[in-house]
């Protein structure tokens, strides 16, 4: 428990570094020295020191928002089993929970940019609502794999332990399929090249980072924290997905698995350096692949299951 | 059972002095009022210590031996008359302030006679024990309803909506006649008792007769077509208890009927999954489509009948499946889902019930920014959107939980229910996702941002009725959605009346499922309460202005450069497009300074579609044909009379 817990507060912790992974390989890739590895932490510790400007459209709600963005994001990270080890919660159909969680961020992310009154902010909301709805029927997909497999619905059955690693003896083929239909999920999710990019301030290209235009301050720090985190809760599952072993040694396995984050991190980086983003109409195509992906891999189940 | 005539009778009397005090129209009001309040209070009450008990009670009554009506309440009937007086109870006491504008006061008091009947025969029905009482009861209750729809019937559009919900109610009503019609031929008896005698195919024909009967009440798609047409013009209050409980009378004849046929086969579990799936989807879809906000309800209605026959549909794969655990999570969601659903969407059709009646409008891109000076009524219809997305820790999400979990057991069975079980998996994921862009686009287009016609900029909430009764409402989502162990005795209840054969519920998981609901809701408060506490800490002292909304360097916005709801659902309406289709019009843009110009859509109903052209078009020419028939020479008519007899003397006798 105590272990878990520390590991909760060190994912939120370090959630900003490894996203700071990422822009050093965009840089490297353009030929730049790039900023620092702790960027992140800068950004937020000079967030977090300013003050804020607020719209005069704007009600509670939008206060709300990174409020409840940040607390559903480090929710989540209680119910997540980091490295193996077991999370602070878990009981069957915590999934769920934190599937609905997630949107209940969701929920309160549009509705902050909705409260804005800019025209900006309501398309990004636009787009951020409509992915998500083909981004969770893959999820779910995903799931229904992972029970076929397990008969549980529940993280810690998933990714604890041994349990990774005996779904791959069982099924190995098809879970190369949800390795990568998850890894189409988490660029979705989190609003990643080829979906959306983070890093342009073209309001019309943007879905995420339009939605915080008017965000400031600490406010825009509490929003920033919570994506890391998010992208963090993402990658520790491709992880432990990639990496499942079980080297005897706790130290060991904590080793392991900070090299599967920096591995999904550097792919995340190296994708944001060799491809453009999509079309706006070619993003619903290239995530209804991941659901395609996830449900060729439930069928195959069906006959390694018997 | 007295005690539950007594509710019937006190609830009767306040619709009758309402008639008689017409003159003093306050007065009328008040008594009116204070009785059906009072009527339902005693019902409810009464209900729900028959349903903690599970105590039953009959009673009959015959007359002069040529038929009796006989009444029973059992766990099933106390769990749906605990939804019924419940929420009229709240719907009673929230009319007390929204009549306030009506002047006409005979119109006011025909409504609360009406409106009485609805609930006096919405209980009956629930509680007849036979088939002649079941339909008597079931037709007062279409008949009320329709006089309660057409309540504004100046406009002709309310008049369409009525024709068209009376000519619905009825093909429904002749269906369920065929069904009954079909038990009767083989029993020869009107007691519900002898169904379960009925050879297989004869139950498999009074399933699905009754199914489309039944489904036409509740709104299943494709037999929903009336229902966008007939909530939306009536009252809100009305609207309320329609969407909130009538519908769910559907419902509960589908279940009732399912009971009493005791035939576990796996086709009505998958034709009542597959039902309830389209109805989901697309019933939320369309909701999106809307630009009135009472009709983008009753479409969102339509979608949460989905959701409970989902569960219901789950139930009776786990039936005919032997897996009592998944039975039960099945059915217990949907019951859950009824009493839920019946408090977040009376919540929100009050809700909007006050947002129309202060603007006057009913347009959902003519709204904006009603949260700055609606704030009670503002925030509970944010409480009630993020109750019916499903989201934690809301009443929403509990339902759906137990749906869920349900399916997931039928996600490890064979080929059949485990396809069957995926389908219903995904469909509730995407039902998810679409009415959370539902319910956001409601909130952000009427709710936030900047009003976008005087209407919306001149609204206040004054009516103390009615936020107590959305503050009710509103404060019952959250107890549910943090405390689900305090009601799940009552789903619990409800199923264990359907007499599955399994003996008692199993209790145990239950009360562990809804522990640990409370458990996570719990661990979010906790987190966002930290949060709260870090954003105070990092504010304190600060310097905050207040601004304009950032517009990328562009300086004199206006509220007409909003993103609309139009807008914000035609990114997702287009992937439905097949299923959705979207009309649009507008003139050509000529010239380099074009003049005034407009821009119309409108999305299309594929069931109203096909509908039209399948059926009403033949119909119509059909009958056009046929005009010669009538033409009002009375001796004709009577040679008419004695031809049919004659005819049928020959073919009879």
């Amino acid at each position: 428990m105590i272990e878990s817990i520390i590991l909760w507060f060190l994912a939120i912790l370090m959630a900003p570094f490894f996203s700071g992974i990422i822009l050093k390989v965009k840089a490297f890739f353009g030929g730049k020295k790039g900023p620092p590895l702790l960027i992140n932490y800068y950004t937020l510790l000079k967030l977090l020191k300013k003050g804020s400007v607020y719209s005069t459209s704007t009600t509670i709600v939008f206060k709300l928002g990174p409020v409840i963005s940040l607390c559903t994001a480090i929710t989540v990270l209680m119910f997540l089993p980091i490295a193996g080890c077991n999370p602070i919660f878990s009981f069957n159909g915590d999934i769920l929970f934190v599937l609905y969680i997630m949107g209940l961020g969701r929920f309160f992310t549009i509705a902050a940019a909705m409260d804005t009154a800019s025209p900006f902010e309501g398309m990004g909301a636009a787009r951020e609502a409509y992915f998500p709805i083909i981004c969770e029927a893959a999820t779910f997909m995903i799931l229904i794999f992972f029970y076929r497999l397990t008969g549980e619905l529940q993280l810690s059955s998933y990714f604890t332990g041994n349990n990774t690693i005996a779904m791959w003896n069982t099924a190995g083929a098809p879970l190369l399929f949800i390795v990568l239909s998850f890894f189409i999920i988490l660029l979705t999710e989190n609003s990643r090249v080829p979906v959306d990019d983070p890093a342009t301030h073209l309001e019309l290209t943007m879905i995420h980072e339009v939605m915080v235009l008017d965000h400031s301050g600490p406010d825009l720090g509490l929003i920033e924290l919570g994506s890391f985190c998010k992208l963090f809760f993402y990658s520790t599952i491709i992880s432990r997905l990639i990496l499942p072993f079980n080297l005897g040694n706790q130290g060991l396995n904590y080793g392991l698995f900070i090299v599967g984050l920096v591995i999904v991190y550097i792919a995340i980086g190296v994708i944001e350096s060799v491809i453009a983003r999509f079309r706006m109409d070619k993003v619903p195509q290239f995530v209804l692949t991941s659901f395609a992906l996830a449900f060729f891999a439930t069928i195959i189940t069906l006959e390694f299951i018997k | 059972m007295s005690q539950f005539f007594v509710s019937i009778l006190l609830i009767l009397s306040g619709g009758l002095f309402s008639l008689v005090l017409v003159q003093q129209a306050k007065l009328s009001k008040i008594a009116a009022v204070f009785l059906v309040g009072a009527g339902c209070f005693w019902g409810a009450s009464d209900a729900v210590i028959k349903l903690m008990q599970s105590v039953g009670a009959a009673k009959s009554f015959t007359y002069l031996n040529a038929f009796s009506l006989d009444f029973q309440i059992d766990g099933l009937s106390a769990f749906f008359l605990t939804v019924i007086f419940s929420i009229s109870l709240i719907a009673a006491v929230y009319s007390f302030h929204y009549m306030e504008h009506e002047k006409n006061a005979i119109k006011i008091a025909v409504n609360y006679f009406f409106f009485c009947i609805l609930i006096i025969s919405m209980a009956l029905v629930v509680t007849a024990a036979n088939i002649i009482t079941f339909m008597l009861c079931w037709e007062i209750m279409s008949l009320s309803s329709f006089f309660l729809v057409i309540y504004n019937h100046h406009s002709s559009e309310n008049r369409k909506a009525g024709y068209l919900y009376f000519i619905f109610s009825h093909i429904g009503a002749m269906f369920i006649f065929t069904a009954f019609g079909i038990v009767y031929g083989y029993t020869g008896s009107f007691g519900f008792g002898a169904m379960d005698s009925l050879p297989d195919t004869a139950k498999i024909l009074v399933f699905i007769f009754s199914f489309i009967g039944f489904g036409s009440k509740a709104g299943v798609f494709p037999f929903h077509v009336w229902l966008p047409y007939a909530h939306p013009a009536a009252p809100s209050h009305i609207s309320a208890v329609m969407s909130g409980v009538m519908i769910k009378i559907g419902i509960y004849g589908i279940i009732k009927v399912y009971i009493l046929l005791n035939f576990h086969t796996p086709i009505f579990g998958n034709i009542v999954l597959v039902a309830g799936v389209v109805s989901g989807v697309l019933g939320i879809v369309y909701a999106l489509g809307q630009h009135d906000l009472k009709r983008l309800l009753a479409y969102s209605s339509v979608e949460n009948i989905g959701i409970i026959l989902i569960g219901f549909g789950i139930g009776m794969i786990g039936v005919s499946s032997q897996q009592p655990l998944m039975a039960v999570l099945g059915f217990t969601g949907g019951f859950l889902h009824i009493l839920n659903h019946s408090i977040f969407k009376s919540l929100l059709f009050m809700g909007a019930g006050i947002a129309v009646q202060k603007t006057g409008t009913r347009s959902i891109d003519a709204l904006g920014g009603l949260l700055k000076n609606m704030k009670i009524t503002g925030t509970t219809v944010i409480i009630g959107s993020l109750a019916i997305c499903g989201l934690p820790p809301f009443n929403g999400f509990v339902g759906e939980f137990f749906i869920y979990i349900g399916a997931f057991k039928g996600v490890a069975l064979d080929t059949s229910a485990f396809a069957m079980s995926l389908f219903a998996i995904v469909s509730l994921a995407v039902i998810g996702g679409l009415a959370l862009a539902c319910f956001t686009k409601v909130i952000g287009v009427v709710f936030q941002g900047e009003p976008r016609t005087k209407a919306a900029v001149a609204a206040d909430e004054k009516g103390p009725t009615m936020k107590i009764s959305i503050l009710i409402l509103a404060g019952a989502c959250i107890l549910i959605g943090l405390f689900p162990g305090a009601i799940i005795w009552m789903p619990i209840k409800a199923v264990s009346a359907l007499g599955l054969e399994y003996g008692s519920v199993p209790l145990e998981p239950f009360g562990q499922m809804t522990g640990n609901i409370s458990l996570a809701a719990m661990v979010l408060l906790v987190s966002f309460l930290i949060v709260v506490g870090i954003r105070w800490f990092y504010y304190r002292g600060k310097i905050i202005r207040k601004s304009g909304t950032w517009g990328c360097g562009f300086t004199q916005p206006t509220v007409k450069m909003q993103y609309t709801g139009s807008s914000y659902a035609s990114f997702i309406l287009d992937f439905f497009r097949p299923a959705a289709p979207l009309e649009e019009s507008h003139p050509e843009i000529t010239g380099r300074f074009p003049l005034k110009t407009y821009y119309r859509s409108h999305v299309n109903d594929i069931a109203e579609i096909y509908m039209n052209k399948i059926i009403v078009t033949p119909v119509l020419f059909l009958f056009d044909k046929l005009r010669w028939i009538q033409h009002g020479d009375i001796h004709l008519y009577i040679g008419y009379i004695l031809l049919a007899i004659i005819l049928l003397l020959l073919f009879f006798i």
